[in-house]
């Protein structure tokens, strides 16, 4: 009895010593296993609806690549699984700066994924910037984004059109396709010019709208007159005063740069107090399941310029694509997703041909693939029919176009129809019985 | 600039909608710092938990949204009183940090609580009465903002009542004036604190009930914006003073409206700010600051 006591000391410690051998030895060889990559998404916050959209598309995207092996990295001679790491940017600055150190910091991931509302990312961008971590920017369209000079943004690859590409080409239907149409109906001259209102998020997002919708119409010499441009801040609910603001300058057509929170009671109010029975524009932003469902009837007829539509798949290459990874989504999450979530998808499947380009997940090498990068067209047609950022500001060239909203009773919801351009129109823009040209 | 005269009396109806809504809020608020002398940062949660009570007894219900203030309020006010007996009750009078902190800590408490049981995302339902609108001057006027301002008139008119017909509001109003000769002369001013506190909740309950039907979307975090608006309203018309609260309310709801008519939305929180800046300058106790105390 007296050894049994220095038996089971003796027994203890070499157990732990045993242990302890077993747990450290691997590790000193052991080579990382997983390509991490962040997510950057407003999972709290007013922004929340897009943010869970961006992370579940991020989680599909993952799932389908670690499903077919994973990502192979030649440096390791292995394939890798994709781990995702989220990072709640709670729809505010701060929390996006939080967000980014944490998964930098902490989660040391190689590559950042993500980002919405150009206000939040353009905060925490100089933290990204000095930790020298790639960062795909699916959700955020000022094109300060990549082309800010105060800090270093060559790390930086701008997968989303900005504001100037998409307020462009807006502009440009609102010219070819609605002035005539409003001219024709109400026997005004063809010469008429149209009256457009903006109504814009006071941020750089809503800004950058602004600028675009100016500058095209002044490089293009068309015939729209900008009678109204009122500014909101971001967040806000109640429109009536600067609806009725913009109804006292008679706009034949109202262009709010809004996110989808802001859209929807915009649209309602503009339709429903104010009584402006006139013809509202969105940004693509808003191209999601919850604009189609939150807007009803007051919807009826309005426009979206779309990349990427739950409910309208372009005719093209990409069409089986966006079909799958529709279904995939809705089997998984159930619903379909939305814009953000596309591009965020894309994101995913980006950063893992960059890590199969670089044959290495180092961020630099990580950084330097993704500048060559030519990742074939996924779910979002693109221009070439490949997702590049080989261009001076690293932004990829998405195909744009507009979609009109209509009234299915049968639903009872509204669903969208591709009305331009002519080579992927499905049914011509009309003007519905209700609209009144200058409605005011 | 020119200002028709439909222009006009639509931004002067949007800005007196605004006011009932900020009225409700700040008399709630001033409630239970008349009665408790604290200062409820929260409050702006309890108009978020109101418009979502509301807005779960319409989609389980189907019921008149309207109607479901019947229900909303008493939920808030039961819900208020609980903070009060929870929270409040053990920090009060220990230290106004205390109680700074306490109330800052329900705000977080009372959103993530709201995001656990709601959802992130926004909401919004509609009201009944949508389709109907009363011709006013040259403008159609939605009804729904009629019976905006009559629920807030009856609301105040009731609290009125209660505070000045009644042997409660008699003990509230002497609890309010002065604590300790209310405790000599046999009040229960705990029981007193109670109700202010349940008042106040409920009559911030019934804003978020009003928020939500006039079409405003509403999530978790939306009630921090309207609660620093109803406290910057608490302090223009003076603390503890109920009529400062209600003519405070309306004048900021119009001088809102009219500020983003004229100056641009971008103005709508900041011109608020500069017309208290002002006041506090010229009147340092709020327009009814004095009296009310």
């Amino acid at each position: 009895m007296r050894y049994t006591g220095l038996i089971l000391i003796a027994g203890v410690v070499l157990a732990a010593v045993l242990v302890a051998g077993c747990s450290t030895e691997p590790a000193a060889t052991e080579t990382p296993a997983t390509l991490t990559v962040g997510v950057v998404a407003s999972m709290t916050g007013p922004a929340s609806t897009t943010g869970k959209d961006m992370w579940q598309s991020a989680q599909l995207a993952a799932d389908e690549i670690n499903a077919k092996g994973g990502v192979f990295v030649k440096s390791l001679g292995k394939n890798m699984t994709v781990r995702l790491v989220q990072g709640d940017d709670e729809s505010t600055r701060e929390g996006g700066q939080k967000a980014v150190t944490r998964m930098i910091t902490d989660d040391r991931v190689d590559v950042l994924v993500g980002g919405f509302s150009s206000a939040v990312v353009t905060a925490h961008q100089s933290i990204v910037a000095e930790n020298g971590v790639p960062y795909i920017i699916t959700g955020a369209s000022s094109p300060t984004i990549t082309r800010r000079t105060d800090i270093n943004t060559s790390m930086m690859f701008h997968h989303c059109p900005t504001t100037d590409d998409y307020g462009e080409k807006t502009t440009l239907f609102v010219d070819e396709t609605v002035r005539p149409a409003v001219n024709e109906k109400f026997g005004f001259p063809p010469g008429r010019p149209l009256r457009l209102a903006v109504v814009y998020q006071d941020s750089p997002y809503g800004k950058g709208v602004l600028s675009a919708v100016n500058e095209t119409i002044t490089t293009h010499g068309l015939d729209i007159e900008l009678v109204a441009s009122e500014a909101f801040k971001m967040g806000e609910t109640d429109f009536r005063t600067i609806l009725t603001s913009v109804k006292a300058k008679k706009p034949d057509v109202i262009y709010p740069a809004a996110f989808l929170n802001e859209q929807v009671p915009m649209m309602t109010q503009a339709r429903r107090d104010v009584g402006l029975d006139t013809i509202f524009l969105a940004v693509e932003c808003n191209d999601d399941p919850d604009y189609y469902k939150g807007l009803g009837q007051y919807g009826d007829s309005s426009v979206i310029e779309s990349r990427f539509s739950p409910y309208a798949i372009p005719k093209g290459p990409i069409a089986a694509k966006v079909t799958a990874y529709r279904n995939g989504y809705s089997a998984r999450f159930g619903g379909f997703p939305g814009m953000m979530g596309a591009s965020t998808y894309e994101g995913v499947y980006v950063a893992v041909a960059a890590a199969e380009k670089a044959g290495s997940t180092a961020r630099a090498e990580l950084a330097s693939a993704l500048s060559t990068i030519a990742v074939p067209e996924m779910v979002e047609s693109m221009e070439g029919g490949v997702i590049s950022f080989a261009n001076p500001f690293r932004e990829s060239r998405s195909n744009l176009y507009m979609e009109q909203l209509r009234w299915d009773a049968g639903l009872q919801e509204l669903r969208p129809v591709i009305v331009w351009p002519a080579e992927l129109m499905e049914s011509p823009f009309t003007l519905p019985a209700w609209y009144r040209p200058g409605s005011g | 600039m020119t200002l028709d005269p439909g222009t006009l009396l639509q931004i002067l109806f949007w800005g007196l909608y605004a006011g009932c809504i900020y009225i409700l809020l700040a008399t709630g608020v001033n409630l239970i710092f008349g009665v408790m002398k604290t200062v409820n940062f929260a409050h702006g949660e309890l108009l978020m938990i109101g418009a979502y009570v509301t807005w779960s007894l319409f989609v389980l219900t189907g019921v008149n949204p309207y109607l479901l203030l019947v229900a909303t309020v008493p939920v808030l006010l039961a819900l208020g009183v609980a903070v009060e007996r929870l929270a409040f009750r053990p920090v009060l009078g220990s230290n106004k940090l205390n109680e700074i902190f306490l109330s800052i800590g329900l705000i977080y408490l009372f959103q993530n609580g709201a995001a656990l049981l709601w959802g992130d995302d926004y909401q919004s339902l509609r009201s009944p009465f949508e389709a109907i609108s009363v011709p006013i001057a040259d403008f159609r006027l939605p009804l729904d903002y009629l019976i905006i301002i009559g629920v807030t008139v009856a609301v105040l008119v009731g609290l009125q009542l209660l505070l000045r017909r009644t042997r409660l509001g008699l003990a509230l109003r002497a609890t309010s004036q002065n604590r300790k000769a209310a405790m000599l002369s046999g009040i229960d001013v705990e029981r007193m604190d109670m109700l202010a506190f349940g008042l106040g909740a409920a009559l911030a309950g019934a804003a978020g009930t009003l928020w939500a039907v006039s079409g405003q979307v509403f999530d978790p975090y939306m009630g921090s914006v309207p609660a620093i608006k109803a406290f910057a309203i608490v302090i223009l018309g003076g603390l503890g003073s109920i009529p400062g609260a209600i003519l405070g309310g309306l004048f900021y709801g119009l001088a809102e409206s009219t500020a983003t008519y004229t100056l641009g939305g971008a103005w709508k929180d900041a011109i608020s700010f500069v017309l208290l800046i002002i006041v506090l300058v010229i009147r340092p106790t709020g327009l009814f600051g004095e009296r009310g105390e």
